[in-house]
């Protein structure tokens, strides 16, 4: 890019010998973490591709061949139909409100205030907890008989007499709570990265489109939006990484339930392969996820790069 | 912001504070030594939790007295499968594994115990029918698992509640049920749901549901082992649930967890559930106001006087295949039943003896032994030792095995029905049904579909019988 | 004009402020709720909501050590969080030994290819756990590990590594080339350079990953419940439930405590580091 005189002769100068020591050098530096993957990640990978392929029954390697029987029965079921659809519902509406609250509370949080240093901390909270125990706080949040949402709408009007809401026990209730914790939990995590956005937008920016008499919310979606479509980017490919393999939201929240009717696809792959013990139909249910994943990671992964070279 | 040095500093702590851990790490992580004289059970964390008290020492005295060390891990009785899973799939952990009624689906992974119960059956008489049906295949003629206990199932109403209405021994038909919810709502419109039978995805709806179905005449599967849930009876169970559901519940029921409907009986929410004395047992504990009011029932009756409950919890220790001690894990459960007094004593009457001539009188002569267990039994329930006011209140449970059968009914229990109560096919059925998200018969078919392929995947491995007459 | 401006002005800020309290609630409130709960008297605490009159938020009945007394007392809690802490600075000096080097090499050494590579890797942090649960658990088994803390060790990495790794190529890419460089003209090998020159600069992209990556261990429970049984080896977020939910009885008070001792310092770590973590995470992710 800018390298400065001084330095390019002597680079050049040896430039191919440096490269092929470099070239050494980086392949040792990889080796340990691309042999730990592949034999932690990889070969087990296969090893499930192949259990799907097969009857094996609470884990054990004596099975016989089924072919694609696996595949055909869950597909052929609604409950996983329905756990394939959930698993895009909850990541895409749960990214697009933290996309939204994201931008509202990032934006809240580059004004100076009196307490900002702990306004900060409390809203990094959720994030910082472990998803696994916050899940249950919430659950006891959200129980049948002792919701205090329930007490506070009670309270306030909104439920009448012999109203009430039963968020896990109704389907799209129990989506909206599965819902509403993917948000709290990530919200954090995409402010944070909005805020870096923001503040890295330089202040004469600002100042020339408000000379330029442009309107706040134009400013906000005609310059700074696109200029920070990179890191845009980047907070919905985490956020919906993690929403979309999590697993412990729904299986401590839900179980899946009311009726099977909120499963994702790793809890019903949990409920089959390890609780209900047909691994090669868990495997055949868990794998559904992987297409996905790869076309999310590459398709974003790309946007990403693109945007940072225009 | 802050300086390099700042963050150098900070990162030699860091690393500092990852050599101690290191250092401590050896003590943490010390392996078990694989001697001869182990032996390692796997228990479920007890629903009343003195049990476990009672049990660990036990266990450990046990071993004591025969140089053996052992080791009592608990887990929660939701993760009871999954470490299964993991350890047949390890093929190493555990010796002896307790499973809650559902140790079927591991039966090609444990060891025949039939020499086990021919020897308790030799010292005590038979075991009850119940436990002997959820712990034998007769398909395969194993005996994959050894119950020395099993939990009975009865109804827990509001007797306040209950009384004025007019029926003031709570409900007894499962009619009565629908006819006692809007009266309930009147005389206790705080009550958030009158009738509180589960139709979530956890145990004891999974109870709950087989029972709706077997006092209608339902069942997934024939004495032969044939899937028949499709059926008029069925669809009768069905629709009696929707009704039930409609005048008498909320949708609280579908998301209950095991421990939901305790906590809404004995928060005075509701004025009837399914469940074992371990609620009960709760209230007492923590003198919960709802103790004077608290009552129990037997098992509701159909329609046609058919009265079912399943157990509530149906104990299935089983000897892995890849246990080395698998000898010692044998006289483990020996002595595990010839403690049957002790166990019931020490889960304070949640748990029934699997063989009653266990719990007789010593001296006994052995045709007299099942009746002399009986009596003590009674004579436990009827005089309630952990102080029930009045003192009869679990009288009926002594006279609870006759409505009291094994998941499976008419059949055996077997790994296509245990698969199905793992993955909730049941109440998933009953559930959309209920609340109409499918009308009962699409929810039957649904249901019976998906028996049938679990059914059919356990026959290619020829550990289920029929098929042939599948409906 | 100007009253005007100075009453926009204060709209603004009321609007702001209000904002600014709407997620601070959102925020906090289930942490409030678990301090309250951890501290209510059982016959406070299972008063069904229908109750209009009994004020949930409140104590009705005087405040009680209980709850904490069960879970510091009657449960392994302290053990569970040591255990948690020790497999949690191995995995992170594993995941950092591993991911260090090979984002460094993805970053600088080894052109297109690398670029490639580097997708492959963060892709396998998508597999998901359910479906390598199977093959784990034989790998743990035939290493010996079974109920052991090492099996977490050796298995943990297999998430931290290729998030870090692709987290620390995009912050190595960030730092300008130059500096390698000028050291290695003034003599320093490619090694002596990352070690005195690269690593410094790289403290916040470090601090991010060890911070990263001792969240994600400590939220895992699906291997740890498969693979520790024994209760004194358990990590937080298996034991909690399993010592704290008994079938039928959740032991709200303490589980609630339990929940909320874990997060705070966690939450307390993570505000401290906030400004390196927001940038060691925007740097790496964007490169």
């Amino acid at each position: 890019m800018n390298t400065t005189t001084v330095s390019a002769a002597p680079v050049l100068h040896a430039g191919q010998t440096i490269r092929r020591a470099d070239r050494r050098l980086g392949v040792f530096m990889l080796a340990p973490a691309l042999l730990y993957i592949t034999l932690l990640v990889a070969l087990p990978f296969l090893l499930a591709l192949f259990l799907s392929l097969t009857n094996s029954s609470a884990g054990s390697l004596e099975f016989s061949f089924v072919g694609l029987q696996n595949f055909k029965n869950v597909v052929a079921s609604p409950v996983f139909r329905r756990a394939l659809r959930n698993t895009f519902v909850f990541t895409f509406v749960s990214q697009a409100a933290v996309m939204v609250l994201g931008n509202v509370l990032a934006r809240a949080l580059m004004r100076p205030f009196f307490g900002k240093t702990l306004a900060r901390f409390v809203i990094l909270m959720p994030w910082a907890a472990p998803i696994s125990l916050a899940t249950l706080g919430w659950l006891w949040i959200f129980d049948s008989t002792f919701s205090v949402i329930n007490w506070l709408l009670k309270v306030v009007g909104w439920l009448g007499p012999g109203q009430w809401y039963y968020w896990l026990g109704d389907t799209t209730l129990g989506m909206v709570a599965i819902i509403t914790i993917h948000v709290w939990r990530m919200l954090p995590f995409s402010t944070v990265i909005l805020l870096a956005g923001l503040t890295s937008i330089p202040n004469e920016v600002r100042e020339a489109s408000a000379i330029d008499g442009a309107g706040t919310l134009a400013r906000i979606f005609q310059i700074e939006i696109p200029m920070m479509r990179p890191i845009l980017t980047v907070a919905v490919l985490f956020g919906v990484v993690f929403t979309f393999t999590d697993m412990s939201v729904v299986y401590l929240l839900t179980r899946g339930g009311p009726y099977n009717s909120t499963h994702v696809l790793a809890s019903l792959a949990f409920q089959d392969g390890v609780l209900g013990g047909d691994v090669g139909r868990g495997a055949a249910v868990a794998i559904f996820l992987v297409p996905v994943l790869v076309v999310l990671a590459i398709v974003m992964l790309r946007s990403s790069r693109r945007a940072e070279v225009v | 912001m802050q300086t390099r040095r700042q963050f150098v500093v900070r990162g030699t702590k860091l690393v500092a504070v990852g050599a101690v851990a290191a250092a401590a790490g050896p003590t943490i992580f010390v392996r078990d030594a694989k001697a001869d004289g182990q032996l390692k059970i796997l228990q479920w964390s007890h629903f009343v939790p003195a049990y476990d008290k009672w049990f660990d020492p036990w266990a450990k005295e046990w071993g004591a007295k025969r140089g053996v060390n052992v080791t009592v891990d608990h887990v929660g009785f939701a993760d009871v499968v999954p470490r299964a899973t993991a350890e047949v799939a390890a093929q190493s952990g555990h010796d002896v594994h307790m499973f809650l009624g559902l140790a079927s689906a591991f039966e090609e992974h444990v060891i025949d115990l039939a020499d086990v119960v021919a020897a308790l059956e030799k010292k005590y008489g038979k075991q009850v029918e119940l436990a002997h049906r959820s712990t034998y295949n007769p398909f395969t003629k194993k005996q994959f698992a050894l119950s020395d206990m099993w939990v009975p199932d009865p109804g827990n109403y509001h007797k306040e509640v209950w009384s004025k209405i007019g029926m003031e021994n709570g409900p007894s038909t499962y009619d009565d049920l629908v006819k006692a919810a809007p009266e309930i709502k009147k005389v206790a419109p705080q009550m958030q749901i009158p009738i509180g039978v589960g139709l979530s995805q956890d145990i004891d709806s999974n109870m709950a549901v087989r029972n709706i179905l077997w006092c209608h005449g339902g069942s997934i599967q024939d004495k032969d082992g044939n899937v028949v849930l499709n059926s008029p009876e069925t669809l009768r169970a069905l629709e009696y649930t929707k009704k039930l559901y409609s005048v008498g519940m909320t949708q609280a029921v579908l998301s209950w967890n095991a421990a939901s409907n305790n906590q809404a009986f004995n928060a005075q929410e509701t004025a009837y559930i399914l469940n074992s004395i371990s609620a009960y047992r709760t209230a007492q504990d923590n003198k919960l106001p709802v103790l004077a009011n608290y009552f129990f029932t037997p098992a509701l009756k159909g329609p046609t006087g058919t009265q079912l409950a399943s157990e509530h919890v149906m104990s299935g220790y089983v000897v892995w295949k890849f246990s080395k001690s698998q000898d010692l894990a044998k006289e483990l459960l020996v002595a595990l039943v010839d403690a049957s007094r002790d166990s019931m004593l020490g889960s304070k009457l949640y748990n029934f003896p699997s063989f009653f001539g266990a719990a007789a009188e010593p001296n006994t002569p052995l045709n007299r032994k099942q009746e002399s267990g009986a009596a003590w039994i009674a004579a436990q329930c009827n005089k309630d030792p952990f102080g029930s006011t009045p003192p009869d209140k679990l009288a009926l449970l002594a006279k609870s095995l006759p409505w009291s059968t094994n998941l499976g009914y008419p059949g055996f229990a077997n790994p296509a029905e245990g698969e199905i109560f793992d993955t909730y096919v049941l109440t998933d059925m009953f559930a959309k049904a209920a609340t109409g998200a499918l009308s009962p018969k699409d929810a039957m078919a649904e249901a019976s579909t998906r028996a049938k392929q679990i059914f059919d995947k356990w026959r290619q491995k020829k550990m289920v019988p029929g098929g042939g007459k599948d409906k | 004009m100007a009253a005007r401006s100075v009453a926009r002005r204060a709209a603004g800020t009321v609007v702001h402020r209000a904002t600014i309290v709407f997620f601070l609630a959102f925020a906090v409130f289930p942490f409030y709720w678990m301090v309250v709960t951890s501290f209510k008297q059982n016959a406070d605490l299972y008063v069904g909501a229908t109750n209009v009159a009994h004020n949930p938020f409140i104590f009705n009945l005087p405040p009680t050590l209980d709850h904490l007394r069960i879970l510091f007392g009657q449960t392994l809690y302290l053990t569970w969080l040591r255990n948690t802490l020790v497999v949690g600075l191995l995995v992170v000096s594993i995941t950092l030994l591993l991911a260090v080097p090979a984002g460094y090499s993805l970053a600088r050494l080894t052109g297109r290819w690398g670029e490639r590579l580097s997708i492959g890797i963060f892709l396998t942090y998508l597999v998901p756990s359910t479906l390598l649960f199977i093959p784990f658990s034989r790998l743990v088994s035939l290493l010996g590990l079974q109920n052991s803390l090492w099996s977490l060790v050796i298995i943990y990495p297999t998430f931290t590594v290729p998030f870090c790794t692709w987290l620390l190529m995009g912050f190595f890419k960030g730092l300008p080339k130059e500096i390698e460089e000028s050291a290695m003209v003034d003599g320093c090998s490619r090694a002596g350079a990352i070690w005195r020159i690269v690593l410094p600069l790289a403290v916040p992209g470090l601090l991010t990953v060890v911070i990263f990556a001792l969240t994600l261990v400590i939220q895992e429970f699906v291997y740890s419940l498969t693979f520790i049984s024994s209760v004194q080896r358990m990590t937080v977020s298996v034991g909690v439930p399993v010592a704290l939910v008994r079938g039928d009885v959740y032991y709200w008070g303490s589980l609630m405590a339990a929940c909320l001792v874990t997060s705070v310092p966690i939450a307390i770590v993570y505000s401290f580091f906030l400004d390196r973590f927001i940038a060691g995470f925007t740097v790496g992710a964007i490169k």
